[in-house]
């Protein structure tokens, strides 16, 4: 039989060059609890689990060079939603934000995101993203992640984000309420979050809409360099990134049972990130003028 | 009508009969379907338990070799078209079982073997559950277990990591008529489930392994060799025909009724079981799988019907069986026929 039609498996072995041997370390003591087979009820393998932190890490510190600030505010233990901006064509933002956690807290915490249906249509896409911890955004994923304690990681402008246009720039879209509901119902905290730096990272022109609905995609996009460059042309530029966490937010447990307390914690939530946002296009402004 | 022996009975499904609780007296088992692999491997679990006092088991055709040497004043085989009403009732008509009616019906009578099927698979998959409940609540049959499938369960990329019972169900008009028979059958049931006299129970479990048990995952496992689409590796949690047995023992021998989930204790990815079996899968387009697995049937090389349920091998399905676990499993210890045995429950 030809070897390639044979089952692989992604070793972590193979990006352990990238992680320096703390960093790996600490990714062997990652707790996976076993549910039989090596990995647990989600699905997270921490083989795989290594190879995308090695290859975040690298990301995160040597091409994005991320500058992230108020790790304080991270829980160290017990479940919490991070929610905050999403933007980039591709969502490098994710992974940083997820490389950034893992790097800063001790014990390492992952963020484990929900991630939009599409994404576990695509062959080895899907397989990798369950692999990594990331599960399709339903109630039932979140509830089983936050009993477990985990943080879940929410971008709840959509992926329509992710196509924003050139002219809407760090322009935060309506947030969806989810969120702030599933946060009321299991008394856990709102971690938000701003991150600057990805709307740079690629410059959309256009959204071929025809083509993403054939392909099932949330949008296709049409950038300076895509497809002009192939799949090339879908890389991101090295702009550095710039994350602030703000002060977790306790949502009113009201928020269930009145749709006008659950759009005001939505939009509490919705200015804590426009303020970190604001926050780190500061920081950055004078990063730039340090740098001049 | 309510006659004195009807008002006894639904005081005995009354508020005394929690679920999880110990039936009283001794089983008198009616299992339909017996030349399943489950079936044979349960009638043998039941016949050696004291505690049961006589089990009918029925299906077409002829007894099961296995069981040919089972005591005759305990084990009685019939053969029967479970299609048919009238022969239905027969069976609970017996002069053996006239006196003293079963106090259970296990219905593991489907036909679930999408090769051949054709109207008369469908009409027996659905007259039968029918005719079996409606005979069951003729004849005062206190409990009634109805072994479905998860199949049953929508299958997508927006899946949960575990399905619960409330999960949403698989209604597409497109699936296989033997996913539509087993929900007809289901339905069938869920419209007895508030009978007051008759603890109606459907049973949905997992991928069953197990030596000759015609289940989709046990098929693929026993292809050769199994071919998979590239680039997919759903999350199973599989039981085998053991514990499925055990488990459908405790629903027999316990209080309870409703929509149960049951599975495996392992779960993980699906590669990661071929592997710990020592099987090298191929890989192959997900679009030239259906083709590839009509070739392999055709030259004998596996009995797995790819088009059958097709996003099984895409897609995560993984039992939440906690509420088995709570109302069965975890009054086990009540069962003492599987303290009697070495494999009791984990």
């Amino acid at each position: 039989m030809p070897p390639l039609l044979r089952s692989k498996r992604l070793s972590m072995d193979m990006l352990r060059p990238l992680l320096p041997a703390r960093e790996w370390e600490r990714v062997q003591a990652y707790p996976v609890q076993d549910a039989g087979l090596g990995t647990d009820a989600f699905g997270t393998r921490r083989d795989l689990l290594g190879f995308a932190y090695a290859l975040g890490y690298w990301l995160h510190r040597h091409y994005f060079r991320v500058v992230s600030a108020g790790h304080e505010h991270i829980p160290s233990h017990g479940g919490g939603v991070v929610v905050g901006n999403h933007s980039g064509v591709l969502p490098f933002d994710g992974m940083m934000l997820g490389a950034d956690v893992f790097r800063y807290t001790e014990p390492p915490r992952l963020v484990r995101y929900m991630v939009d249906y599409f994404v576990y249509q695509m062959p080895f896409v899907g397989a990798f993203f369950r692999g990594v911890g990331q599960m399709p955004g339903t109630r039932r994923n979140f509830d089983g992640l936050i009993e477990e304690g985990h943080l879940v990681g929410i971008f709840p402008e959509g992926a329509e984000a992710l196509g924003k246009p050139k002219e809407r720039r760090y322009e935060l879209l309506s947030f969806s309420q989810g969120h702030v509901e599933l946060a009321a119902r299991h008394g856990v905290p709102v971690l938000p979050f701003g991150l600057v730096g990805a709307e740079e990272q690629q410059t959309m022109v256009a959204d071929l809409r025809p083509l993403a609905k054939a392909l099932r995609l949330p949008y296709f996009p049409i950038t300076t360099t895509f497809p002009w460059f192939g799949p090339l042309g879908l890389l991101p530029r090295p702009s550095r990134y710039f994350i602030h966490y703000g002060e977790p937010l306790q949502i009113d447990p009201d928020a269930l049972r009145s749709m006008e307390l659950r759009n005001r914690e939505v939009e509490r939530v919705r200015d804590s990130v426009a303020v970190l946002i604001a926050k780190g296009q500061a920081t950055r402004r004078e990063y730039r003028g340090t740098a001049q | 009508m309510n006659t004195p022996g009807n008002r006894g009975r639904m005081e005995l499904a009354g508020d005394g009969n929690e679920p999880g609780t110990l039936r009283a007296s001794r089983r008198r088992v009616f299992i339909a379907g017996a030349r399943r692999r489950v079936a044979v491997h349960l009638i043998e679990r039941l016949i050696s338990d004291p505690d049961v006092e006589v089990v009918l088991a029925v299906d077409r055709g002829a007894c099961p070799p296995t069981l040919l040497g089972c005591d005759p004043e305990r084990f009685v085989f019939a053969s029967a078209d479970l299609s048919r009403r009238r022969q239905v009732d027969n069976l609970f008509l017996l002069d053996r079982f006239r006196g003293r009616p079963f106090d259970t019906v296990l219905h593991m009578a489907f036909q679930g073997n999408p090769h051949g099927y054709n109207f008369k698979s469908h009409e027996f998959n659905v007259n039968a559950a029918q005719h079996l409940l409606e005979a069951s609540l003729r004849h005062g049959v206190s409990k009634y277990l109805f072994l479905s499938s998860d199949a049953v369960y929508k299958l997508g990329p927006r899946n949960d990591y575990k399905v619960r019972e409330d999960a949403e169900l698989n209604l597409d008009p497109k699936a296989h008529p033997i996913l539509r028979d087993t929900l007809d059958a289901e339905f069938i049931c869920r419209a007895k489930m508030d009978d007051p006299n008759c603890e109606v129970m459907v049973v949905r479990p997992s991928g069953v392994f197990g030596g000759g048990v015609i289940s989709g995952i046990n098929l693929l496992f026993e292809s050769n060799p199994p071919v998979l689409p590239v680039g997919f590796d759903p999350m199973v949690n599989p039981t085998t025909k053991e514990r499925l047995s055990r488990d459908l023992m405790l629903a027999i021998y316990l209080h309870g009724k409703g929509v149960y989930n049951v599975a495996g204790t392992t779960m993980g990815p699906l590669s990661r079981f071929f592997e710990e079996r020592g099987i090298n899968p191929i890989r192959v387009p997900g679009p030239a799988l259906k083709a590839l697995n009509r070739m392999q049937k055709i030259m004998g090389m596996t009995r797995y019907h790819a088009g059958f349920h097709p996003k099984r091998l895409y897609y995560s399905l993984v039992l939440d069986d906690a509420k088995f676990e709570r109302v069965f499993r975890g009054n086990a210890h009540h069962v003492l026929a599987l303290a009697r045995t070495s494999d009791g429950i984990e």
